[in-house]
């Protein structure tokens, strides 16, 4: 993938960022180009969703800088002095260029699917609420959600309600889409269809920063897997390189895990089962 | 011992009167301390530590005075510090209106902090500002979660008018006593003036009770 000549849409510096004395980030640097999947893996605690967090700035930093489509969104230097000085009202537009989705959906429960998605174009944008209602029928519409949108989260189940909280992203056409483990909180049958509309926005050219356990999904969609480790970046590369032939040894133990499982369906998937059967049998 | 209600009938029409000052003082009490409680409850809810502290100071002074002791010294004693003349309507609105509107503040605080942070995560995301979160997302949800408890609180704010005959004010309970001061002996006029109250507030609480049941299906 032709990456280097490609507009750096994200860029990170130097991010570090404290919850009391506790140091969870220590100084990440990443940058992300545009059409680039980048997926983050780690393990729990590892600064992985904090890391995501701060793009958008729902964490706050300590230290470090934030770029987003050559705009400074955030820029703190070693000593605290904020560099940047923006107004909170510029921090919400340059903000509003990210789309976010979460683990817990977190939809508005007292809107239809529609009104979610419709929201923010016409309440931050101030967008003609006709245009706003086609463009988000239309996205709902893509998520395969055409017969659900006067249905209220509750109404709707958990992989249903992730399709909206896409749209409702997608609806103020971010620049960048960041998930933080969107298939976690989902039972095991209704996380093929949210990362099916993860695989199709990925191809569409979407910028995506994705934090997740989706091993699978790394190994077919990502540009980049990037393992963080005590807050650090511990690897970056293509994920045949960092998934399949690790070579830090906290990510060998991380993937590991994953390779077991492998193996273990392996027989099944080569279509041994039936001996494994007879032998237990026996 | 038997009732004698002759005395209460005989003075229906001043009684009528009476329970329209009452139901006066409530209605605008209620309203005022609704705005009070608006304005306690979001600077306590600010990102501004001296304004949440403000807010706190305001609450506990007024939730932990006894409404008796504000109604007669906004009466007696304010007029002296402001020098001033209030009169006795004015020093019972101020008394009854502040001391409620420290409790729906409260009510307001918890109810906006029930709300899951992921509701002002999502919005946040999505470029919205600290007042376009209030008043689209988080109100919203929270002021359904909040209406049973204003309602109990405005069901007592009913209740804590009858302290206004204190300072002379010439409510329904005011009224009852003025008649039993020539009229003996004083019980058929007092449970009269209980049973109005009960015969109000016993359908406006299970008015409350319904709404709670609707508020809870619309989640």
């Amino acid at each position: 993938m032709d990456t280097e000549h490609a507009r750096e849409i994200l860029k990170l510096r130097a991010i570090c960022l404290r919850f009391g004395k506790a140091e969870v980030l220590r100084g990440v640097d990443l940058s992300v180009a545009q059409g680039e999947v980048v997926v983050i893996i780690g393990g729990s605690g590892s600064g992985k969703t904090s890391l995501l967090r701060c793009i958008n700035l729902l964490n706050t930093p300590s230290s470090g800088s934030i770029v987003i489509d050559s705009e400074t969104l955030f820029d703190v230097d070693r000593n605290g002095t904020d560099r940047a000085g923006l107004k909170s009202a510029q921090i919400d537009r340059i903000r509003a260029q990210t789309g976010m989705v979460f683990q817990q959906f977190n939809l508005f429960p007292h809107m239809t699917a529609l009104q979610n998605v419709m929201e923010a174009p016409v309440t931050v944008k101030r967008q003609n609420k006709q245009d706003v209602e086609k463009q988000a029928r239309e996205l709902l519409g893509q998520m395969g959600l055409e017969q659900h949108v006067d249905k209220r989260p509750a109404q709707l189940s958990g992989g249903q309600q992730q399709r909206v909280a896409i749209a409702r992203a997608l609806a103020m056409e971010p620049k960048v889409m960041l998930f933080d483990e969107p298939t976690s909180a989902l039972d095991p049958e209704l996380v093929g269809e949210v990362l099916k509309a993860m695989v199709a926005l990925a191809r569409s050219g979407m910028t995506m920063v994705v934090v997740t356990h989706e091993l699978g999904f790394a190994l077919e969609i990502a540009d980049r897997v990037i393992f963080i480790d005590q807050g650090l970046i511990a690897a970056d590369g293509p994920p045949q390189q960092v998934l399949l032939h690790p070579e830090h040894l906290r990510l060998k133990q991380f993937v590991g895990r994953f390779h077991e499982t492998a193996d273990l369906l392996r027989p099944f998937l080569e279509g041994k089962a039936r001996h494994h059967e007879l032998r237990s049998m026996e | 011992m038997t009732f004698d209600f002759t005395v209460v009938t005989a003075n229906a029409h001043l009684l009528w009167q009476r329970f329209l000052i009452t139901l006066y003082y409530t209605v605008i009490t209620i309203a005022a301390g609704l705005l009070i409680g608006l304005v306690i409850g979001l600077i306590q809810l600010s990102p501004f530590r001296p304004l949440v502290w403000l807010g706190r100071v305001y609450v506990e002074f007024f939730r932990n005075i006894p409404l008796l002791v504000i109604v007669l010294w906004t009466y007696y004693a304010l007029p002296i510090f402001l020098g001033v003349n209030i009169t006795k309507g004015w020093a019972g609105f101020l008394a009854l209106s502040f001391y409620v509107g420290s409790f729906y503040a409260e009510i307001l605080r918890a109810g906006v902090q029930s709300i899951d942070p992921g509701q002002t995560d999502a919005s946040t995301a999505l470029g919205m500002s600290y007042g376009q979160r209030m008043r689209r997302i988080i109100l919203p949800q929270a002021f359904r979660r909040m209406v049973p408890p204003l309602a109990g609180q405005s069901i007592i704010q009913m209740k804590n008018t009858t302290l206004l005959s204190m300072i002379t004010v010439p409510d329904l309970l005011y009224q009852g006593s003025y008649i039993s001061s020539f009229t003996s002996p004083p019980m058929e006029i007092y449970t009269a003036i209980g049973l109005i109250f009960v015969i109000i507030l016993v359908p406006l609480t299970l008015l409350s009770r319904k709404l709670e049941k609707a508020g809870l299906v619309a989640k």
